[in-house]
C-alpha cells in the first residue's frame, strides 16, 4: 500500500481530529449508526495508516459505500431537511476517508471539513459550541500546514499552532473591521431551515400532562432585557399560544397556524436604547412562528406581527435564536364585544364526558350572581378545598376534569387550567386556555430574565362583558409560591424540581458557587449571542446611524472595499519594511560576507555560497601571515553555527552580540594582515603600473 | 482537441515572449537572493477551489443570516490573505547559489549542486528543473542546506540548465511563490563512451565506421602508404617483403602507439564519434591500471595514470571545440 504513505501520518492525525471536533456538534442530530460509521470509517483510515490493515481495494470499498447509502436511504425515507442533508454530507466525508490516499484527496476532505464547520453554524450558535468548531477549523488548518512541512522536521503540530495563532492575531482587527462593515444584505433567496429535531418548548396543542414533562427541562426558553424596571415575578405572564378547542382530553388552537409562505427577513431588533417601556427579547430557536409577550404589549421590532388575541408571530419559524422588541401600554384592547361566531368557539365543548363537572358549573352558577363572581367561586373552590400541585399527577384516562375535581385533587398547571376553562365554558362563560410561561430568573447582576423551559405555565383567560378578556390562574389559588417565586420554591416540599435532571445547574439551587458559576456563563452566553450572533441587519444600520454621515448599504459596501484595499496595502507596506530591515539579521553572516568582501577587494574571485574554511584558505594564500588568524576565524563562525552552544540554546540566543564580538576582532585583524601583505607586495605591481602615470 | 495550426504558433510565440522575459528580468548567475522584485506569487488550484468555497460560505452566511458564517468567512478570507506573505516571505530573503555544476558522460543525468542559506527559517522550498527533477530541502534559520538537481544531457560539452525554479506553496498550500536561477557556470559533459569497433584487415580506406566488421584474432590495422619521418619500427615488413610495398600500418590508437590515444588514429570517422572512441578508451585504460596520452587537434595531454588524469582527458574530450556559454549569446 504505497498509496498510504503518500501522506505525513501526522497531518492526517490532526485531520481526524479535526474531523471529530466538528462532528461533535452535530452529536445530537445525527443518527448513532452514522456517528458510529464515521468513527469507524476514520478509524480504519487511521489504521491504515500505521500499517495494521489495508485500506480497502475497490469492490469492497463500493461495497461498504452502497451498504451505507442503504442504510441511510432506509432511514431517511424520502423525507428532506437540513438534517437528512447534513446526515448524507457527514456520511460523504465518512465515506472519503476510505480513499484519502493523496494530497488532492488530502484537500477534498479539508474543504469538505471547512462546510461542515459553516453547517455547524447553522444549528449551534451558543458560545461554547462556537469555539468548538473554530478549534475544529484550527486543528485542519494546522493539518493543512503539516502537510506541507516535510516530515523530518521534528517540531510539528504545535509549531502550526503557533504559527497560525500569529497569523490570526495579526488579521484579527480586519477581521472585526469586516464583520461590523460588510452591508448585510437581505437573503438572496429563501431557503427554509427545516429542521425534524425535536426542539423543548411549548406545542401548539395540550394533554394535561404534557407541561409537567417541561418542568424537567432547565434549558432557556427566551432571555429579556428591560429597558425600565422587571416587572414583579407574579406579573411576568408571557403569552403565546391560545388553546380553545377542546375534544375531551386534549386542548388545541381551532385555528390551525396558517402557513404563509418564507419570508425573507433581515429585520432584527436594532440595537438603540430600549425606552423605558420597551423590552428586548432574545428567544432560543424553537422552530415555531410563535412568539411570547407580556400582556398589553405591542411589537416595536419589524421581524414580528400582532395577530388576533393580543398575541405575536414571526415571519418565519424560528430555526435560529431571534431576537425582537416590544413595547408595553397597548393600543386599544381586544374587540369590544365578541362576535357571534367567536362566542361559540370559546363556548364550544364536547357534547358528553365529564358530567359530574358539568353539573358542578351550574350549580355553582345557579349561587353567583356575576360571571366574575363564578370565577371566583371556582377559584375558591380550588383554595379551600385540597388540592395539591405536583409534578407528579396520577394518569387521568378516563373524564380527566372529573377525575381531577373529584377525585385525584393532584395536578399541575394544565390540568387546573383545563379544568377550569371547561367549568367556565360549562356555565356559559366564554373562556379559553393560555400556554407560555410565567416568571423567569434573573441573570447575573440582575441585568435581565432568564427564562427556562421548567417556567411553561398555563392560565386561563375569561370574557367577562364590559372588562374584555380577564386573566384567570388557578395555580396562583393552589400553590402562590410557584407565581410568586417559582416552580423551585412551589415543589421545594415534594422535592421533584428537577429530579430527573442531574446535570443541570439549576438544580443545585442552593450552591452558591454553581449558580455564580452557571449565570456568569449565561452572561457571556447572552452578550455573545446579542451582540455577536444577533448582529444583523437592523443592528448594523442602527450601529451606523451612530457614526457621522448618511451610512447606508450602498456606503458600507464601499467602506468594506476600502477597508480591504487598506488593510492590504499595510500589510504590504509592513511587509517591504521588514524585508529591507532584516536582510542581515545575524551579525555572523554579515561577517562572512564582509570577509568575501574584503577579499574580493584584493583581487580574489570568491566563489558564491563559499564556507569559511574556503575563505580562509584564500586569506592564507593571499597573506601566508594571516593564515592562524583566519583559520581562527573561520572556527569560530564553524562553532557559532554548528557549535555545542547553537544546538544547546537554538533561536535567538545565538546571535547575541557578545558571540561575535572576538570574531569581529579576528576579521579587523585579517583586514590588517591583507592590507599589510598588499602593500609590500602590491607595491612592486604598482612600481611597473605607476610610472606610465607618472609623467602626467 | 483539434488545435489550428495559427492557435498553437501564437502560444508558442506568446511562450517564447515569456521566456525572454524572463530571462531579461533575471540574469545569468550563480547566485541569487531573492526579494520581492522577483519572487512571483500566485493561488494554486487548491488556492482556487478555496476561494470558491469561501464565497459559497459567503452566500450561506447571506442567505440564513447567519452571523457566525460571515465571521469565519472573513477569518478564512483574512487567512489566506495572510497565507499570502506567509508563503511570500518563506522565499524572500533566502539566498540559492549553485555550488558545483557536475560533470558526467552523455546521456546520464548530470547533477548540480546547490546551496540554499537563509537568515530565516525557510520550510518545504522545491528546486526543481524544466526536466521535471524535484528536491525539498528546508532550511533552519541561519543555516545552509545543500541539495542537488539532475539535468539530463544529450551531448558532451557544456551544459547549463536553462532556469531552476525555486517554489514553496508552504504553509498551507493555497498559494505558490517562485522565482528562477540562471547558473552562469555550466557543467561539462564527456561525450558518451563508444568501444571503438576493431576494423577489418582489408578495408584500408575504412571510410564508413558503420562498414567495418570485426575479425577475430587479427589486430586492427589500417595500412596507408610510408611517407618521410615515420618511424621504421612501425613500416609493415611482411607485407614489403611479400610486394614490395613500403606500407605504415597505422595502429588504430591504441594498438599504433599505447602510449597515446590520437584524435586523428581514426581517420574518416565523424569527429563526434572519434571524441566517443577516445572517451571509451580513456575509461578502458584507465580501468586497466594502464597509463596513456591524449592528442587531440591544439591540446597534447601527457602520458601519465590515475583518477585526476582520467577527468583531464575526459574533460579535454568533453570541452574540445566547445566554448562555454557566456552570456545572453550562449543560447
Amino acid at each position: 500500500m504505497s498509496a498510504v504513505s503518500l501522506l505525513p501520518t501526522r497531518a492526517l492525525l490532526w485531520l481526524l481530529c479535526g474531523f471529530a471536533l466538528l462532528l461533535l456538534p452535530q452529536w445530537d442530530r445525527l443518527p448513532v449508526w452514522l456517528i458510529a460509521a464515521c468513527l469507524a470509517l476514520a478509524g480504519w483510515r487511521w489504521l491504515a495508516q500505521v500499517g495494521r490493515v489495508r485500506l480497502p481495494g475497490r469492490w469492497l470499498r463500493l461495497g461498504v459505500m452502497a451498504s451505507l447509502i442503504a442504510v441511510y436511504i432506509a432511514t431517511v425515507q424520502g423525507r428532506f431537511s437540513v438534517d437528512t442533508a447534513a446526515s448524507f454530507f457527514v456520511l460523504a466525508v465518512g465515506l472519503k476517508w476510505l480513499e484519502t490516499a493523496n494530497r488532492r484527496d488530502f484537500f477534498v476532505v479539508f474543504f469538505i471539513l471547512v462546510y461542515l464547520a459553516t453547517v455547524n453554524f447553522l444549528f449551534r450558535q451558543g458560545i461554547g459550541w462556537s469555539l468548538v468548531t473554530v478549534t475544529g477549523v484550527v486543528v485542519i488548518l494546522v493539518a493543512l500546514q503539516l502537510l506541507h512541512t516535510p516530515a523530518e522536521s521534528r517540531h510539528g503540530g504545535f509549531r502550526g499552532l503557533r504559527r497560525l495563532g500569529g497569523m490570526l492575531l495579526k488579521t484579527l482587527p480586519v477581521v472585526i473591521a469586516l464583520f461590523v462593515f460588510f452591508p448585510r444584505m437581505a437573503p438572496l433567496w429563501s431557503v427554509p431551515l427545516v429542521s425534524e429535531q425535536a426542539r423543548t418548548g411549548l406545542s401548539d396543542s395540550m394533554t394535561p400532562g404534557d407541561i409537567s414533562s417541561l418542568a424537567q427541562s432547565s434549558e432557556r426558553a427566551f432571555r429579556v432585557s428591560f429597558g425600565g424596571e422587571m416587572p414583579e415575578h407574579r406579573e411576568r405572564y408571557w403569552r403565546g399560544l391560545i388553546l380553545d378547542r377542546f375534544d375531551g382530553h386534549t386542548w388545541s388552537q381551532w385555528q390551525q397556524e396558517s402557513y404563509r409562505r418564507l419570508g425573507r427577513v433581515d429585520r432584527d431588533a436594532g440595537l438603540e436604547g430600549l425606552a423605558p417601556n420597551e423590552y428586548d427579547v432574545l428567544m432560543e430557536a424553537s422552530g415555531q412562528r410563535w412568539v411570547y409577550a407580556l400582556d398589553n404589549s405591542r411589537a416595536v421590532s419589524g421581524n414580528i406581527a400582532k395577530v388576533p388575541g393580543g398575541l405575536f408571530r414571526l415571519e418565519r419559524p424560528a430555526d435560529t435564536s431571534i431576537r425582537y422588541r416590544m413595547a408595553l401600554g397597548a393600543e386599544a384592547g381586544d374587540a369590544a364585544a365578541l362576535s357571534p361566531g367567536q362566542r361559540r368557539r370559546y363556548l364550544q365543548l364536547p357534547p358528553s364526558g365529564n358530567q359530574r363537572s358539568r353539573e358542578l358549573a351550574s350549580e355553582l352558577a345557579r349561587q353567583a350572581q356575576s360571571d366574575l363572581a363564578f370565577a371566583n367561586s371556582v377559584l375558591n373552590r380550588f383554595r379551600e378545598q385540597p388540592y395539591y400541585y405536583t409534578l407528579r399527577p396520577p394518569t387521568m384516562p378516563e373524564d380527566p376534569v372529573d377525575t381531577l375535581l373529584f377525585d385525584a385533587q393532584r395536578g399541575f398547571c394544565a390540568h387546573y387550567a383545563s379544568a377550569m376553562t371547561f367549568l367556565l365554558r360549562a356555565a356559559g362563560i366564554p373562556a379559553r386556555v393560555v400556554a407560555g410561561y410565567q416568571g423567569g430568573s434573573s441573570g447575573a447582576d440582575e441585568a435581565y430574565l432568564i427564562v427556562r423551559q421548567y417556567d411553561a405555565h398555563a392560565w386561563v383567560e375569561a370574557w367577562i362583558e364590559s372588562r374584555g378578556w380577564v386573566r384567570l390562574d388557578p395555580t396562583a389559588a393552589i400553590a402562590p409560591q410557584r407565581i410568586e417565586s417559582g416552580l423551585r420554591e412551589a415543589m421545594a416540599e415534594e422535592g421533584s424540581f428537577l429530579e430527573d435532571n442531574w446535570t443541570s445547574p439549576q438544580r443545585y439551587g442552593d450552591l452558591a458557587l454553581v449558580q455564580w458559576i452557571s449565570l456568569q456563563m449565561d452572561r457571556i452566553n447572552y452578550n455573545w449571542q446579542r451582540w455577536v450572533v444577533g448582529y444583523q441587519g437592523q443592528s448594523q444600520m442602527d450601529l451606523m446611524s451612530r457614526l457621522p454621515g448618511n451610512i447606508g448599504l450602498k456606503e458600507l459596501g464601499y467602506v468594506t472595499a476600502g477597508l480591504v484595499g487598506v488593510a492590504l496595502l499595510i500589510a504590504a507596506m509592513i511587509a517591504a519594511l521588514r524585508h529591507g530591515g532584516g536582510r542581515h539579521s545575524d551579525p555572523a553572516r554579515v561577517l562572512v560576507a564582509r570577509w568575501g568582501q574584503v577579499l574580493r577587494q584584493r583581487g580574489v574571485t570568491v566563489p558564491a555560497g563559499a564556507t569559511p574554511l574556503q575563505l580562509a584558505t584564500m586569506t592564507e594564500e593571499q597573506a601566508p601571515s594571516a593564515g592562524p588568524v583566519a583559520r581562527a576565524f573561520a572556527r569560530d563562525l564553524n562553532n557559532h553555527y554548528y557549535g555545542t552552544g547553537a544546538r544547546a540554546r537554538p533561536g535567538r540566543q545565538r546571535h547575541r552580540a557578545t558571540d561575535v564580538r572576538p570574531m569581529r576582532r579576528r576579521l579587523s585583524q585579517i583586514r590588517r594582515e591583507l592590507k599589510r601583505r598588499s602593500t609590500t607586495y602590491g607595491s612592486a605591481g604598482k612600481h611597473s603600473a605607476e610610472p606610465a602615470h607618472r609623467p602626467s | 482537441m483539434v488545435k489550428s495550426p495559427l492557435f498553437s504558433t501564437t502560444r508558442s510565440k506568446i511562450r517564447k515572449r515569456w521566456r525572454s522575459w524572463i530571462n531579461r528580468r533575471i540574469p545569468l548567475d550563480d547566485q541569487r537572493q531573492f526579494d520581492r522584485r522577483s519572487i512571483y506569487i500566485l493561488p494554486t488550484s487548491a488556492g482556487m477551489v478555496f476561494g470558491l468555497l469561501l464565497v459559497v460560505m459567503l452566500l450561506t452566511g447571506i442567505n440564513y443570516q447567519n452571523s457566525l458564517i460571515y465571521l469565519l468567512t472573513f477569518l478564512l478570507g483574512a487567512l489566506f490573505v495572510a497565507a499570502m506573505h506567509q508563503t511570500h516571505n518563506n522565499l524572500s530573503g533566502l539566498e540559492l547559489a549553485l555550488l558545483k555544476a557536475g560533470e558526467g558522460f552523455a546521456g546520464e543525468p548530470i547533477v548540480f549542486r546547490f546551496a540554499l542559506q537563509s537568515a530565516h527559517e525557510a520550510t518545504s522550498i522545491d528546486l526543481g528543473n524544466e526536466a521535471g527533477s524535484v528536491v525539498t530541502l528546508s532550511v533552519p534559520a541561519h543555516d545552509r542546506i545543500e541539495g542537488a538537481l539532475e539535468v539530463p544531457s544529450r551531448e558532451r560539452g557544456f551544459l547549463l540548465p536553462e532556469r531552476v525554479r525555486v517554489e514553496t506553496r508552504f504553509p498551507f498550500g493555497l498559494l505558490v511563490a517562485w522565482s528562477w536561477l540562471r547558473p552562469a557556470t555550466p557543467a561539462l559533459v564527456y561525450p558518451r563512451p563508444v568501444m571503438p569497433p576493431r576494423a577489418p584487415e582489408g578495408s584500408v580506406e575504412a571510410g564508413d565506421s558503420d562498414a567495418v566488421s570485426v575479425s577475430q584474432g587479427q589486430d586492427q590495422v589500417e595500412l596507408r602508404p610510408w611517407r618521410e619521418g615515420d618511424l621504421s619500427a612501425r613500416v609493415d615488413w611482411k607485407r614489403y617483403s611479400r610486394n614490395g610495398e613500403m606500407a605504415v600500418a597505422d595502429w588504430q590508437g591504441e594498438q599504433g602507439s599505447p602510449q597515446w590515444l590520437d584524435f586523428d588514429g581514426f581517420p574518416g570517422v565523424d569527429h563526434e564519434l572519434r571524441l566517443s572512441y577516445l572517451a571509451a578508451l580513456v575509461l578502458d585504460r584507465d580501468q586497466a591500471g594502464e597509463s596513456w596520452g591524449l592528442r587531440l587537434p591544439g591540446l597534447t595531454i601527457e602520458p601519465d595514470q590515475g583518477a585526476n588524469h582520467r577527468r583531464q582527458c575526459l574533460r579535454a574530450l568533453g570541452a574540445w571545440q566547445r566554448t562555454p556559454p557566456g552570456g545572453e549569446g550562449g543560447l
